[in-house]
Parts: C-alpha cells; sequence; structure tokens
C-alpha cells in the first residue's frame, strides 16, 4: 500500500486514536503532560499529510473510492456494517478542512492552554474528537457514521465541560449533550427507515439507489446497488412510501440538532464554555458542520421527498436571521461569534436546501476558516485581558494588539462578505445566488419559499456584516481603555513563561508567534479560499455528482442564462448590503463613535435592543414549555417510583429476608446440625435414587 | 432361587458393612465428644473395610482387599491430624465437646 | 412374608432399639436396656434373614470363604464365623456409639476392630485382616487412647452424673437415629435386590487378569522379556499365589500411580500433624479457658476445680 492508495485513508482516524491514548496516559504522568500537544498535532498532521496525498488519487477517480474495509465490524441478518472508507470529493473537502484547522487549532492551542491543570486532558479529547470526526466524514455506511456522530457528541462534551469546576461549564456541557441527543434519536429513525427500504446502510448501496428512483430508471447500476433498487422498488409497491419519505426527516432532525438550527440551536451558544480552541474548533469551524455533511451526502434522499428541502430551506432561513438578529445585541464577545456560527451555519442550510451542495459546502469551507479564525482571535483578546470578553469595556486595543487587531479585521471582512477579496464574499454569494435559482426553477409555494428564504438571507447578510464589524469597531478603535477581567484564564499562569517576574499580565499583550503563526495561516486561507475555489468552481467539480438536478443547474461554462443572470446580479446585490452594512456600522461604532461603553442603538430602541440581547428569551422558553413540564413529571414520576414501585420491591425483598431469618438458625456453627443435615441429605439421595430405580427397573 | 439360613452370601456382608457404617455416622452425629467422634468416623471406615473385601471375593479378585490398603493409608493421616487438632482445641479451651466450637453461628 | 418388608421392618425395630440405648445424661434404667437388647437383637436376626432370603448374584462366595479350590462346599465353620463376628462387631459398634465414657467406647472399638479381621479372613483376605488388627488396633486405637487419657479427666467413681455433660447425653438422637437408618434401609434395599434389574457388577477374576493385562505387559515389551528372562522367577501362575502375594502383584502393576498419592497424602498428615502440634497457644487464652467455667465443661470434677492452670489441670487428668 502506498501512501497514495485512498485506503490508507482509513487509518486517519487510527492515528489520532493512538495519540488519544497516548495523551490519556500522559494525564497519568503531569511532568510529562507537556508533551501532548505534540502528541495529538503530530496526530493531526499525519493525517492531513495522508489526506493530502491520496487527494489526487480520489479526486482523479471519478467516481467515489469505497476500498476493501479495514476491518469487519458488524454483519448480521442482512445488515452490513464493516469499518470501511467512502471516498469522495465532498469526503476530501470535508477531510481536508478537519484535519487542516484541526492542525492550525491544535498549535494555537498548545500555547493557550499552557498552564491549565487538564492540558493532556485536553489534547486527549481533542484526539478522541478527531478520530470521531475524520470517522463521521469518512464512513462508508450510516451506522458507523453515527458512531463517528456519537464520538463527536462526547468529545463535545467533555471538551465544553473542560473546566468541570465550573458550575456553567458542567451545565453548557449536559445541555449540549442532551440536546444532541434529540437529534441522534431522529438519526438513529432516519437510519432505521433507510435499512427498511433499502436493506443496506452502505452509501455505495443506497445512494445510486435512490438516484435511480429518482430518474426511475434502474439500469447500470452495480450489483450492491440494484439489490438495493430492487428491494426499495419491492418496498415501495408495498405501502412504504411513508419510509422513504420519513427517512429524509429523520436524517434532517439529526443534522439540525448537531448543526445548531432551529429549534436545538440553544446549546451551540452555551457550548462557548469550553476553552475558546474548542469552540473555534468543534463548535465553529468542524463538528456543527457535520449536519450539512449528512444532508450533503444523502442528497438524493432528500430529492425523493418533496416536502424535505422546502422544510430545510424554511429552518435554515429562520435560524439564520434569527441568530444574526440576536448576535446583534450580545455585549459578549464569544456569544457574539456563537450566535453568528448559528446564523451562518444556517447559510449552509440554505445552500444545502437549494439543492446545491457546492453552495452549503464551499461556505462550510470558507466559514471554517474565518469562523475559527474570529474565534482564536476572540481567544486572544480574552488570553490577553485576563478573561474579559464584554465589548463594553474593551477600547482601542489596536495599539496594544496590533496583529490580533488586523486578523480579527480580517475575519471580519470575511464574515461580512466584503466584495471580491474575502472567502465569505464569494460563498455567501454562491449559497444566495442558487438559492434564487431555485426559486425561478420551480413554482408554486415550494418557489415562494426559496424568494422568502433568499430575502431572508439578503438581509442576515446585511445584519451579518453590521454587527462583526460592531464588534471590531467597538474592541479596537476609540480611545484606549479597558477592564481586566477577574476570570484568571487556565492560560493565565502560562504568562510567567513569558514575562518573568510579572506574575500575571497587568497590560494587554500581543500573543507569541507560536500562537499567532496559525492564526495567519487562517487569515490567508479566509481571504484567499474564495478567489481560489469561488470563481474556479473548483468546489463544484468536487461535489460533482451529489445530485443530479444540481448538476443540471450547475454554475459553470454551461449554464443556462436566467442562471448566469441571477449569478451576476448577487455578485453586486451582497457587495453592496456588506458595504452599506460596514457603513453602518462604521457611523455608529467606528473611531468617532458618540455613545461609549453602551450601544446607540439601545437607546433608541431599548425594547427592541433587549428582547435580542435576552436572545428572545428562548432559553426561557424551552425551560418553561419543555423543562419545567419534564421536571414536574420526574417529580411524579419520582413519587410514583418512591411510594408504589419501591413499596413492592421492597415488598419483595422482605420475602429472602424472612426466608433466611427462618433458615439462619440452621446455620449454628453447631458440628452436629451440619453433620445431621449431611446424613439426611444423603439418606434421602439415597432413598430417592433407589425409589425412582426400583420404579424403573 | 431360594438359599437357606445356612448359606453366606454377599448380602450378609454387605449388610454387616452397612450397619456399621450407618452406626458410625450416626455416632458421629449425636456424640458430643470430639475424640469419640473421630472414632465414629473409623468405625464407618470398618463398614467400608467390610463390603470391599466382600466385593472382592465377589468379583474373584483382589481390587476391593488392595482398595483397604488406601483406605488404612487415609484413616491413619486423618487420625494423626485430627488428634493433633483434638489436642491444639482443647488446650485452647479445656473441653472436648465440639459444640463449645460453635463460633461460626449464622 | 415379603422380604423387603422383613428389612424395612427390621430397620424400624432397630432404629427404636439404637434409639432406647442413646445416652441421656442419666443411668438408663435396667428394664429399658434390657428391652432395647431383645428389639435390637431381633432386629439384627431379622436383617439377617432378609439377606438370606434374598440371594445376591450367581457367585458362590463359598469358594473364596473356603479359601481353597472353587468347588469345596459351605462349611458349617464359615457360617458360624460369619454370625458370630458380624454380631460381635454389630453389637461393639452399638457399644461404641452408646457408652459415656470415651475410654469405655475406644476399647469397644478395638473389638469391632477384631471382629472385623475376623470377618476379613472369612472372606479370605488374611493379610489385610492381620494388617487392620496391627495398623488400627496396635496403632491408631493406641494413639486414641493416649489421647483420651490426655484429654479427660476420669471420674473417680462410676457414676454417669459425675461425667462431663458432654460424654453422658446426645444430642439429636432421634433425628440421627432417624437419618441412618432410612440411609440403610435404602442402602439394604440396592444391595439385597435382585442383580438382574440392574445387572452385575462387572470384575475381573485373577485368573483373567494375569492371562490378559499382565500377560500382555509380559510380552509386548522387549525389555520386560530381557528381565523374565534374566530372573529366576517362574511366570505367574494365580493357582499358585497366596493372598499377600495377589495383593503386592495387584497393588504395585495395579495402582501404582495410587501409591504414589497415597504416599504424597501420608507426608502431608505427618508434615500438617508437626505444624498443629507446634502451634502454641496464647497463655492467656490458655487461662481464660481454664478459669471460665462455662467453657470447661468438664470441671465438673473437684481436682479439676482445685486447678485453674491449665498444666496442673492435665497433670491431674493424668492420675
Amino acid at each position: 500500500m502506498s501512501l497514495f492508495d485512498p485506503q490508507i485513508a482509513a487509518y486517519i482516524p487510527w492515528v489520532s486514536g493512538i495519540s488519544a491514548v497516548v495523551c490519556g496516559l500522559l494525564c497519568l504522568y503531569p511532568q510529562y503532560a507537556k508533551f501532548a500537544a505534540g502528541v495529538c498535532a503530530s496526530a493531526v498532521g499525519v493525517g492531513f499529510v495522508i489526506a493530502l496525498g491520496i487527494w489526487g488519487n480520489v479526486v482523479g477517480a471519478g467516481t467515489a473510492v469505497n476500498p476493501e474495509p479495514l476491518m469487519r465490524w458488524i454483519e448480521v441478518a442482512g445488515l452490513e456494517a464493516n469499518y470501511g472508507v467512502y471516498l469522495d470529493g465532498l469526503t476530501m473537502i470535508m477531510l481536508g478542512v478537519v484535519t487542516g484547522v484541526a492542525m492550525l487549532v491544535v498549535i494555537y492551542a498548545a500555547g493557550y492552554m499552557r498552564g491549565d491543570p487538564g492540558y493532556a486532558r485536553f489534547f486527549a479529547a481533542v484526539s478522541i474528537f478527531i478520530f470521531a470526526m475524520t470517522t463521521v466524514v469518512m464512513a462508508d455506511n450510516l451506522v458507523l457514521l453515527f458512531l463517528g456522530w456519537e464520538g463527536v457528541g462526547l468529545a463535545s462534551y467533555l471538551l465544553i465541560g473542560h473546566e468541570y469546576h465550573r458550575q456553567a461549564a458542567v451545565n453548557a456541557a449536559k445541555k449540549a449533550f442532551i440536546v444532541n441527543r434529540i437529534g441522534d434519536f431522529g438519526v438513529l429513525l432516519g437510519m432505521f427507515c433507510i435499512f427498511d427500504v433499502f436493506g443496506t446502510v452502505r452509501f455505495e448501496g443506497f445512494l445510486p439507489a435512490a438516484s435511480a428512483l429518482l430518474t426511475g430508471d434502474g439500469s447500470g447500476l452495480n450489483m450492491e446497488a440494484a439489490a438495493a433498487y430492487a428491494q426499495a422498488t419491492a418496498v415501495l409497491a408495498d405501502g412504504g412510501q411513508w419510509l422513504l419519505m420519513a427517512a429524509p426527516f429523520g436524517l434532517m432532525v439529526g443534522a439540525f440538532g448537531k448543526s445548531a438550527q432551529l429549534p436545538l440551536f440553544v446549546w451551540l451558544p452555551d457550548a462557548m464554555e469550553g476553552p475558546t480552541p474548542v469552540s473555534a474548533l468543534i463548535h465553529a469551524a468542524t463538528m456543527v458542520t457535520s449536519g450539512v455533511y449528512v444532508i450533503a451526502r444523502t442528497m438524493p434522499l432528500f430529492e425523493l421527498s418533496p416536502y424535505a428541502l422546502p422544510t430545510v430551506a424554511i429552518v435554515a432561513g429562520a435560524t439564520a436571521i434569527l441568530g444574526a438578529s440576536i448576535a446583534l445585541a450580545q455585549y459578549d464577545l464569544k456569544r457574539v461569534f456563537a450566535y453568528s456560527t448559528v446564523s451562518q451555519l444556517g447559510y449552509m442550510f440554505i445552500g444545502v436546501a437549494a439543492l446545491s451542495s457546492t453552495a452549503g459546502v464551499f461556505h462550510l469551507v470558507s466559514h471554517a476558516f474565518f469562523k475559527a479564525l474570529l474565534f482564536l482571535t476572540a481567544g486572544s483578546v480574552m488570553h490577553a485581558l485576563a478573561g474579559q470578553l464584554d465589548i463594553r469595556k474593551i477600547s482601542g486595543l489596536r495599539h496594544k494588539m496590533p496583529v490580533t487587531f488586523v486578523l480579527m479585521g480580517i475575519g471580519c471582512a470575511a464574515l461580512a462578505g466584503l466584495p471580491v477579496l474575502t472567502a465569505g464574499y464569494w460563498s455567501k454569494d454562491l449559497v444566495l445566488a442558487t438559492t434564487f435559482d431555485r426559486a425561478i426553477a420551480t413554482s408554486g409555494g415550494t418557489a415562494f419559499v426559496y424568494y422568502a428564504v433568499g430575502v431572508v438571507g439578503l438581509l442576515t447578510a446585511f445584519i451579518t456584516a453590521y454587527y462583526c464589524f460592531r464588534v471590531w469597531f467597538r474592541v479596537f478603535f476609540g480611545e484606549e481603555r479597558y477592564e481586566m477581567g477577574d476570570h484568571h484564564h487556565g492560560g493565565g499562569d502560562g504568562h510567567d513563561d513569558d514575562h518573568g517576574d510579572h506574575g500575571h499580565a497587568h497590560e494587554p499583550h500581543e500573543m507569541d508567534w507560536g500562537m499567532n503563526g496559525p492564526l495567519v495561516v487562517l487569515a490567508v486561507g479566509s481571504v484567499f479560499a474564495g478567489l481560489l475555489l469561488g470563481p474556479t468552481h473548483v468546489v463544484e467539480h468536487l461535489i460533482d455528482g451529489t445530485s443530479a438536478e444540481a448538476n443540471a443547474l450547475r454554475v459553470g461554462d454551461d449554464a443556462t442564462p436566467y442562471v448566469k443572470a441571477v449569478h451576476t446580479a448577487m455578485y453586486f446585490v451582497s457587495a453592496l448590503i456588506a458595504v452599506a452594512a460596514v457603513l453602518v456600522a462604521y457611523v455608529l461604532h467606528g473611531p468617532k463613535r458618540k455613545v461609549e461603553g453602551d450601544d446607540p442603538v439601545r437607546l433608541r430602541a431599548p425594547k427592541v435592543f433587549g428582547a435580542l440581547n435576552s436572545k428572545l428569551w428562548i432559553d426561557e422558553v424551552y425551560g418553561g414549555v419543555i423543562v419545567y413540564p419534564v421536571r414536574v413529571m420526574g417529580s411524579v414520576f419520582y413519587v410514583v417510583d418512591a411510594v408504589i414501585v419501591d413499596t413492592v420491591v421492597r415488598g419483595l425483598g422482605v420475602v429472602p429476608r424472612l426466608l433466611g431469618q427462618g433458615v439462619r438458625p440452621a446455620q449454628s456453627g453447631r458440628l452436629h446440625g451440619y453433620g445431621l443435615g449431611m446424613a439426611l441429605g444423603v439418606a434421602a439421595v439415597v432413598a430417592v435414587t433407589f425409589y425412582a430405580m426400583s420404579r424403573g427397573g | 432361587m431360594e438359599q437357606t439360613i445356612s448359606s453366606l452370601t454377599f448380602s450378609h456382608y454387605f449388610l454387616t458393612g452397612a450397619v456399621l457404617f450407618v452406626l458410625g455416622m450416626i455416632g458421629f452425629i449425636t456424640r458430643r465428644n470430639m475424640i469419640v467422634m473421630f472414632l465414629c468416623t473409623e468405625m464407618m471406615f470398618q463398614g467400608v473395610v467390610v463390603t470391599l473385601a466382600a466385593a472382592a471375593a465377589l468379583h474373584g479378585n483382589v481390587t476391593g482387599q488392595t482398595f483397604i490398603i488406601f483406605v488404612l493409608t487415609i484413616a491413619a493421616a486423618e487420625a494423626a491430624l485430627a488428634l493433633g487438632l483434638v489436642i491444639l482445641l482443647f488446650r485452647r479451651r479445656q473441653t472436648l465437646d465440639a459444640g463449645a466450637w460453635s463460633e461460626l453461628s449464622g | 412374608m415379603n422380604a423387603q418388608l422383613v428389612l424395612y421392618l427390621a430397620s424400624v425395630f432397630g432404629a427404636i432399639a439404637l434409639w432406647l440405648l442413646m445416652p441421656r445424661g442419666r443411668a438408663l434404667p435396667w428394664w429399658r436396656s434390657g428391652l432395647a437388647a431383645m428389639i435390637g437383637v431381633g432386629a439384627l436376626g431379622a436383617g439377617w434373614l432378609s439377606a438370606g432370603v434374598r440371594w445376591w448374584g450367581e457367585v458362590d462366595l463359598a469358594g473364596g470363604l473356603g479359601g481353597g479350590g472353587g468347588d469345596a462346599g459351605l462349611s458349617v465353620l464359615a457360617v458360624a464365623y460369619y454370625y458370630v463376628f458380624s454380631g460381635v462387631a454389630i453389637l461393639s459398634a452399638v457399644r461404641v456409639i452408646t457408652h459415656t465414657k470415651p475410654v469405655y467406647s475406644a476399647l469397644w472399638f478395638v473389638m469391632v476392630v477384631v471382629a472385623t479381621s475376623g470377618l476379613l479372613v472369612s472372606l479370605a483376605a488374611e493379610f489385610m485382616a492381620f494388617a487392620m488388627l496391627i495398623i488400627y488396633g496396635g496403632a491408631i486405637l493406641v494413639t486414641y487412647m493416649f489421647v483420651i487419657m490426655l484429654a479427660s479427666q476420669s471420674s473417680p467413681e462410676d457414676v454417669i452424673e459425675e461425667q462431663p455433660e458432654y460424654d453422658r447425653a446426645s444430642t439429636e438422637p432421634v433425628w440421627a437415629v432417624v437419618a441412618g437408618f432410612v440411609l440403610l434401609a435404602a442402602l439394604l434395599s440396592v444391595g439385597f435386590d435382585s442383580p438382574t434389574a440392574y445387572g452385575p457388577a462387572k470384575g475381573m477374576s485373577d485368573g483373567e487378569i494375569i492371562e490378559t493385562r499382565l500377560a500382555e505387559r509380559l510380552v509386548v515389551t522387549a525389555e520386560d522379556e530381557r528381565r523374565q528372562a534374566l530372573s529366576s522367577t517362574p511366570a505367574v501362575d494365580a493357582t499358585t499365589l497366596s493372598n499377600s502375594e495377589r495383593l503386592g502383584l495387584d497393588l504395585f502393576e495395579g495402582h501404582p500411580l495410587a501409591i504414589e498419592l497415597a504416599g504424597v497424602i501420608l507426608l502431608v498428615a505427618l508434615i500438617g500433624a508437626v505444624v498443629i502440634a507446634k502451634t502454641k497457644v496464647p497463655e492467656e487464652i490458655a487461662r481464660n479457658a481454664a478459669a471460665t467455667p462455662g467453657a470447661g465443661g468438664a470441671t465438673v470434677t473437684p481436682t479439676a476445680e482445685a486447678g485453674p492452670d491449665s498444666p496442673e489441670v492435665l497433670g491431674s487428668t493424668r492420675s
């Protein structure tokens, strides 16, 4: 097996698995814990190198590569779920993003986490995450994908609760885990439906079969897909239509849970209790995008149902505008970016809902770059100001932290989608354009949905550009003014290395280049990824074939004229919107702003701003509508359990106790009692044996 | 075929052996003196010995008699250990009552 | 009368007799002992009767009993031997378990061994008979006597109330007797039943063994043949062998592993006995035991009460 053989991809997760074990062992030896970062980074780096090495072979193959499974896992009763990889352009993009961003974040975290008591534990959990995430994106069947899906959930839980001594972190970890359970349940149901219809959970089997169902032409399939197609037609003829309709909705619920869409998005903002590198890696760049990946991967199934994709579009549009609006009124730096992530994930879903995995995944890639960059720069600010994240208390840091100032500016520009240079511009543009494409291509209610979602997307773009520059202006411009936080972040003690006797830093300071280096790489990606991938249609060529209809709509040289027109129009419209929003932000929050330490919008419209600042009371509503009734129900159950069940169980427990009390005298400890018992027993056995023999004889 | 009282069969010896065995067992249970209890186990051996010898005669070989040797071996080993224990226990409690050692009561 | 029924009746009466004879903590009235003796003897006779009625197997024991040729008739003497020794053995056994004095129990046990040896002689097992007599009667029983003398306090007068309480009264006499005689009845029912019901136990006679198994061993290996040629011993012939020779042959040819195991057991017992004997009893435990009247049930005698110190107690018992 050469280094360029696609089969070697199956080892990528296991390199991280070994790293997880090694880091776990390092937890036991604190004096060696400092090596954990190196171990983790090299494992991820190896994965990245492998991904690059096989890139050419996979993409060159033209179709999905599905080598022999690395090992056999489950083969029972027609269910075949082995540890195998399914490699195509989509997988390779995801793999590249996951391992690449992970490598940069791990390098950053090596410095950021220095001095943290759980240093090795942190990197062990990150390794587990990489293991699970690469499994998700490479799995060749749904069962293995689900294994990784649960694994990333676990890693997310571990990392959000990294500082487990803080109650807030523990609560956030639990919240993330529990909310994700709902989504996981949906994935399971979807998986069951798929297995019921197609008789297989392998992508190689049911994806071509689903595409064939779409076209109604079952010829030209390979044996596996043909078998799945035959079973599916039989099941559909037998009244199994609803199973096929239900399958995408199950997967959708899972995707919404993992990718923080309405109504399951509430966990993601709280997940920012984890260390900032975790927020950047897991809760912005990679894990939360796995929902997008799953829908892009199983696109033929979604196309089979006339309601699935419009539903995704509606939910995604609502989430995008809601997340952006809430982000508008937050004072906490990380919370702004958290809600921004929710909103941007909505964008990705709008992309896939518009039958364009290309747009969704393209936005996913660019978002991975600029959102990781934003989070890490936010982490730098937080690091420098001892945990201070309130933008009302920070101002004019551009002289103290020039590099961070520039880097966050680039990130904000990309998020805002400032024209031509930034990645966000190209990907957001593609999302919106394909949405309008879709609206034109369809008719009736569906068209209305896509038009509405497109308009909402434009509105969201405006808000997005406004709120990110609001933050940037507030933090880095104006008179220099800051209050140090009281939260001695885990990295606090690490400053001793840099500052000698200073102890904790009393002044904001620039990060060293070990931490800024990865940020520069991300910044370069945020800028040039768009130019590289956008106008050249690289992503589209890579994601060829996941959707038959999308191929017809492809924005390339063979695009239909009206599609071309839409795209051209969108270039200008979105550019105008972004620039306008930045100008508004400049007026309200720029260097010449009139209001210091507060938000001018709040002064104008306190009620609206307050509502958004309180996150529209969604957490409170959930608390009242779901959590409180469940709690009451739990109390009722507890009483029932304590009064009825316990009584019955204890009552049953009395029986053996009484029995024991009755028999206990036999264990008198007296030799004669035992001798007598033995003699009686022997006599009885012999007598019974004789009786049986004489009867039988 | 009916036998008269003047003939001897395996059953006669078996009767004697079984009675000795059962008497030994009853003695083990009813007596409280530890030495007598061990004596009774030796008597159970006697019952086994008689039966073994009768069986050897019944089959016309000496294997049964050979096993008596092993019975003797075990009996000798048992006597040595049991009496040693009895002495040890007597030194601790100044009594031969087996009931004095009922410390394992549940 | 049905032989099975006779057997059961004999068991029931034997049980009643034994129950009557069990020590009760005081001297038994003469009529009670007499009644028990009569019932017991009757039960034993009934047992013999049923054993005789139910003829077991087709192998004639007379050949073995006569000790000589297979076709010799059953001598009256041999039958008498059996009844005498069997009766002595059983009566002695009853006395072993009913006598309130351990010393007498042990002496009655000697009688059991002697009677058993007699039975073995009547079964043409002379070697084992004498081995039993020497090892049991000579070695083991002497050890028992020694320990009894060492550990128990002889009462100055032969009054039952002066003896230790644990020797005077029996525990669970009813249940023990019931269990014992149910077992006996069941065993004898099997033993006396017709062999055709279960098939006879199949054993090989010495002649067969020598002809088949031993002959094979002698012939098969060249080494054995060489040895056979070198040794001056003539070929083995079952008819000319004495009992001890046959026994030795069977023991060493047939059960070599068992001999090794027996040796190991004896060694373990030896070491164990040494370890137990060397175990030191802490001084205070011994003193407490001697001072506590409850634990020392034996200390009803004036001598024992006089000496709280254990060495003195032991010393007094030896007198």
